[in-house]
C-alpha cells in the first residue's frame, strides 16, 4: 500500500492530488431506518481497513504528502428485503457474513416498518494528499 | 428494485467538496464495475480506470465512455508516465 502511494506520487503532476476513500475500521451497521438490528461480521475487512489507515500514516512519515483535507460520509447500501442485502454483502465483499440472530431482529423491525428497506451503514473517510 | 448503493450519492458528494475532476486527468485504483467512475468521468479530461477483477472492468468498458480508458490489472502492474496524471484516486483499494 505505501508503495501504490509512493507510484501515486511518482504520477502525478506538481500540483496533483492523492484522494483516498475507504472505510473506517469500524463495523458496518444493518439498519431498519434508523434503527441497529446487528452488525456485519468482516473482521478481515476491518483489518484492511485498518491496515489503509496505516499506510497513509506511514507515508506521510516519509515526507512524500502532506494531509490536505479530511472529511466523513456514510454510505448505505438498500435491499429490497434482508435476505436479498444479506446475500449481496455475503457475495461482494470480502469475508463477510450476516448472522442469523441479525437477520432475525432485522426481519422482525421490518414488520413494524412497512416500506421502509433494510440497509447497510458504513462509514467513510476521504483523505486528500498534496505533495509536500 | 433490487440492491442499491448510495442512492443518496454522499460518496459523490463528499468527493466533490474535496477535489474538481473538470478538465483532470485522473488515474482511479479500484474502479469495480465503475460505479463511481461514472459519477465523475463526463466532466474528466480522460480517466485510466484500472481494477484487477476483469469482469467488473468489462462492466465498465461496456458503458463505452469515450474518455475513459480501463484496465483489469492491479496497482503494482500500472505504468505511466511520471508527472502524466492530476488526479490519483483510490476507490476503496488502498
Amino acid at each position: 500500500m505505501v508503495d501504490a502511494l509512493r507510484r501515486a506520487h511518482r504520477m502525478m503532476t506538481l500540483d496533483g492530488i492523492v484522494v483516498d476513500l475507504h472505510p473506517t475500521a469500524s463495523a458496518s451497521a444493518i439498519e431498519v431506518g434508523e434503527q441497529v438490528t446487528g452488525h456485519v461480521d468482516a473482521a478481515d475487512a476491518q483489518r484492511r481497513h485498518a491496515a489503509a489507515d496505516a499506510a497513509l500514516a506511514a507515508v506521510l512519515e516519509t515526507g512524500l504528502f502532506v494531509v490536505e483535507q479530511v472529511v466523513a460520509f456514510t454510505f448505505y447500501t438498500y435491499g429490497d428485503t434482508i435476505d436479498e442485502l444479506r446475500d449481496y454483502i455475503e457475495e461482494n465483499w470480502r469475508n463477510a457474513r450476516v448472522d442469523e440472530t441479525t437477520v432475525s431482529r432485522t426481519r422482525d423491525a421490518l414488520s413494524r416498518a412497512p416500506g421502509v428497506r433494510p440497509r447497510s451503514r458504513e462509514r467513510i473517510v476521504v483523505t486528500t494528499l498534496r505533495r509536500a | 428494485m433490487a440492491i442499491d448503493e448510495d442512492p443518496e450519492g454522499h460518496e459523490i458528494r463528499a468527493l466533490e467538496a474535496v477535489v474538481s475532476f473538470a478538465a483532470r486527468r485522473v488515474l482511479e485504483i479500484g474502479c469495480g464495475d465503475g460505479r463511481l467512475t461514472l459519477r465523475y468521468a463526463r466532466t474528466a479530461a480522460w480517466v485510466i480506470a484500472v481494477d484487477p477483477d476483469e469482469a467488473a472492468v468489462a462492466e465498465l468498458a461496456a458503458e463505452r465512455l469515450p474518455n475513459v480508458e480501463t484496465r483489469a490489472i492491479g496497482a503494482d502492474d500500472i505504468d505511466l508516465a511520471p508527472h502524466s496524471v492530476d488526479v490519483v484516486l483510490f476507490a476503496w483499494s488502498l
